[in-house]
């Protein structure tokens, strides 16, 4: 059977320099059954042929609520040289509306281990004109790029929980990558992993009776999945930023600032099971305010103690810590992320 | 339905005529546009039967037209194709050629019309000019009429371009002389007119209290292929800007005419070009930047640098990618910048005009801190051909966010029917007499005057700016990024 968008779920090999002549076509072949629907231009880096797969998967659930061009890139070390394999296939999804399937296309490039400096000649290649740009790189970001490439990114995922030397990568990022697009968001993955626990805490302290409790602040302490420490660091590098706090030291154990009136603050860090930020406790002289995720529960369970005070519970969106869950969370929020900025500064010894 | 002629094609067994002139011959038969009396004659030096003409034509026919080729409409078209061998320079090959002519106006009924078209070098365009003169081929033996086609370059200065259309014009009245730009015939070229002046919404809009800038690119990733002797001594300036960017750029910034007859048109078209705002010595320094390929890759391939290209010269200062920015001096487009983009090696083809309209006020949704993308109208020339239009739309959701869309327009899958190549559409004007989508005297040699300061710039001045490079399958050097980014703005991602 030839193949048509609509089932063009399993990749269709197809010379490189003849992508956009067969994507006409097979629109073509299709038209009537499929509306083609594109709002951003995702592209996907990754390693290993595993992982062609493995992102497929997510970029198809991603397009379920995020129309797209999607380009995946894989770059396959067992490979020699620098050659590159190319293929086409489709996302469709039943419409909303009604009966008609909106499709997304999706380009895909498994490249050589020598394959890197190809990167921007085919990201510029294969884009949907006039819709932003979003880059996904998975693992550690290239130290030598394309500087053109950046210029062209409007944002920028990455996941530094998954860097093996987040210190390094931070610093490359700030100095070779972030200085070369003014207009490039940063958005990082570990930073959206906790954006739930953030809300929760900002919301709480939205409260007029707790406001003037967060200058009291001498104790927090929060709980992180394994492997974790990373998203709990930049928890607590928002939490001293926000509050303009300034980091003294720093140990496996936590984290030690001193507030405004240099009054020190602890914040112990510490592994458990469970989510990637499990709980965070921040205490005062008069209380504690806890936002916790409890087994089995998909909120935020919110409990402050505080004296003269009755004892307050809430329940808040809690999230979820699946990859296509933060995608789709970073994937619908915009602005610039400063605040993240800030609190990679904060806490960026700490590293 | 133009009248039944001959056209005679110069340096017919070249390229030009294999992939574009017969295959658009024939797709005009195919939709019912040709006479039927319409008759080819290729003139050219190698030695070939009628029938070894036909047959390669046919193979050719094959493979570039783009409808299927139906034997019994091609056996019906061949037949009257025929072949006529002659050295250019040779006079008995005009006097054969005259002979021919006649005997072909006898037996098809072609009325002593003739449409000659030079596929040539210009260089050989003198040699035939006069032949054709002495031999009175450039004029009807019957009343009809007698044109000619003529493909750029259309000079290689001003001071050649006049030499040129000296030539031509001794041999043929302006009226009769058709220079072919094949952007113009191509359907969107065509439509800009039709989407400015047949629209309520844009042309109260086209003009500096509306539009920001109006960036227009051409981009392919080809190398030189094959093309080096003749690309290194023209250059991407000469080669592309000169004629359809210029060109563009006119239909673009032009008024409206007054009626829509060739010269009407073409009135228009030349005041745009005379409003280019001369750019002399240091203003070439700071508002035209070339560059040149080094070595990088194209779809995933290694490529060589221009330098490496067969026959280039190894130390050629020739520039591959240009980019420009202009100002048409008149009232509609006061301060409003031209941004003209173009390159060989580039990451993508495409053509397209990019008309930027002016922020929303910074207030409500566009505000500092959170601003928002302008309105673009994208008018895609090739390939895809087509008209986008960019705004600005909430994502749904409680928060407010705000992110470009894009309303979309192809003309592929709009129209049942294909549009038809540039070619088709220009042969099809020629026959016609219909110079509209044909470059004037006066424009061409304008469009010259223009270019020609920049040249000097880079060739003659004692201080010329220098020659950028930039990696193969990227998108030009940084200074160009630097052009508009110094202004504020950024080159479109195509």
């Amino acid at each position: 059977m030839a193949n048509s968008i609509t089932s063009l779920t399993q990749g269709l090999p197809v010379e490189i320099g003849k992508i956009d002549r067969e994507l006409k076509r097979l629109w073509q072949e299709g038209e009537g059954a499929a509306t083609r629907a594109s709002l951003i231009n995702f592209a996907v880096y990754c390693e290993g042929g595993d992982a062609m797969r493995e992102n497929t998967e997510i970029i198809s659930k991603i397009t379920q609520d995020h129309a797209c061009r999607a380009i995946l890139i894989g770059l396959d070390r067992a490979t020699p040289g620098a050659s590159v394999e190319a293929c086409i296939s489709a996302h469709c999804h039943l419409s909303r509306a009604g009966a008609k399937q909106v499709c997304c296309e999706q380009i895909s490039f498994l490249l050589g281990r020598d394959g890197l400096p190809l990167i921007p000649n085919i990201v510029f290649s294969h884009l949907d004109s006039d819709l932003p740009l979003v880059l996904w790189w998975r693992g550690d970001l290239p130290e030598e790029s394309e500087e053109q490439l950046w210029t062209w990114v409007d944002r920028l995922l990455f996941d530094s929980q998954a860097w093996a030397k987040p210190a390094e990568e931070f610093q490359l990022l700030r100095t070779s990558i972030e200085p070369a697009s003014p207009r490039m968001t940063l958005c990082d993955l570990n930073w959206t992993r906790s954006l739930y626990m953030r809300q929760a805490v900002a919301q709480i302290f939205d409260h007029p009776e707790y406001l003037d409790e967060l200058s009291g602040l001498t104790r927090v302490e929060i709980a992180h999945g394994p492997g974790m420490r990373s998203t709990a660091l930049l928890l607590a590098g928002w939490l001293g930023a926000q509050l303009r706090w300034k980091l003294e030291s720093f140990d496996p154990q936590g984290l030690r600032f001193l507030d405004g009136d240099e009054k020190p603050v602890a914040v112990a860090l510490w592994e458990e099971r469970g989510r990637a930020v499990g709980s965070m406790r921040m205490s005062t002289a008069d209380g504690s305010f806890v936002v916790a995720h409890h087994e089995g529960s998909s909120f935020l369970h919110a409990d402050i103690q505080l004296a003269g005070n009755p004892e307050s519970h809430y329940l808040m969106p809690g999230g979820k810590d699946d990859i296509v869950c933060l995608l789709n969370d970073e994937l619908m929020s915009g602005g610039k992320h400063k605040v993240y900025l800030k609190a990679v500064n904060m806490i960026a010894r700490a590293l | 339905m133009p009248q039944p002629c001959t056209v005679v094609i110069f340096g017919a067994t070249g390229d030009l005529t294999h992939r574009k002139l017969i295959p658009a011959l024939y797709n005009l038969a195919e939709d019912g546009d040709l006479p039927s009396s319409l008759t080819v004659v290729g003139f050219a030096r190698r030695d070939k039967t009628d029938e070894e003409f036909r047959k390669e034509l046919e193979e050719a026919t094959r493979k570039f037209s783009r409808q299927s080729v139906h034997d019994e409409l091609w056996q019906s078209f061949a037949k009257r194709v025929f072949y006529h061998r002659s050295e250019f320079g040779d006079p008995e090959g005009y006097k054969r050629l005259a002979k021919r002519l006649e005997e072909i106006d006898a037996q098809f009924g072609t009325r002593g019309n003739r449409l000659f078209y030079l596929s040539v070098a210009p260089s050989e365009f003198e040699g035939i000019l006069k032949n054709l003169k002495e031999y009175g081929l450039n004029k009807s033996p019957t009343g009809g009429w007698s044109r000619v086609i003529v493909e750029k370059p259309f000079g290689y200065d001003l001071a050649t371009a006049r030499e040129l259309n000296e030539v031509v014009n001794n041999t043929f009245a302006e009226g009769d002389t058709f220079r072919i730009d094949h952007f113009l015939g191509k359907e969107t070229a065509q439509n800009i007119m039709v989407l400015r002046f047949a629209n309520g919404i844009f042309e109260p809009l086209w003009n500096h209290r509306y539009i920001d800038h109006v960036q227009i690119t051409a981009s392919e990733p080809l190398g030189v292929e094959g093309r080096g002797p003749y690309y290194d001594n023209s250059g991407a300036l000469r080669d592309m800007v000169q004629n359809h960017l210029l060109q563009l750029l006119c239909l673009t910034g032009m008024e409206p005419p007054t009626d829509l007859s060739a010269d009407s048109v073409r009135d228009e078209k030349v005041k745009v070009v005379r409003s280019l705002r001369p750019l002399h010595g240091e203003e070439v320094a700071k508002n035209v930047v070339r560059g040149q390929y080094v070595a990088g890759a194209i779809n995933g391939k290694p490529v060589v640098g221009y330098r490496e290209e067969e026959r280039v010269n190894p130390q050629s200062m020739t520039e591959s990618f240009v980019a420009l920015k202009l100002n048409v001096d008149n009232w509609r487009w006061a301060d409003i910048p031209f941004y003209i983009r173009v390159g060989k090696r580039l990451p993508k083809g495409g053509t397209e005009i990019a008309v930027q309209f002016r922020n929303a006020p910074a207030v409500l949704f566009n505000k500092a801190t959170n601003e928002v993308g302008a309105n673009v109208l994208v008018i895609r020339i090739q390939p895809d051909e087509g008209i986008s239009l960019r705004m600005q739309a909430k994502i749904p959701g409680t928060a407010l966010r705000i992110e470009p869309v894009k309303m979309d327009f192809h003309y592929g899958t709009s129209f049942g029917k294909a549009s038809p190549e540039a070619y088709e559409r220009l042969l099809l004007d020629a026959m016609s007499g219909d110079a509209t989508l044909f470059a004037r005297r006066d424009e061409v040699e304008q469009a010259w005057k223009f270019i020609d300061e920049i040249e000097h710039a880079w060739h003659v001045s004692a201080n010329p700016p220098p020659l950028f490079t930039y990696a193969a399958g990227s998108w030009g050097p940084k200074e160009a990024d630097e052009l508009i980014e110094r202004d504020g703005r950024t080159w479109r991602r195509l």
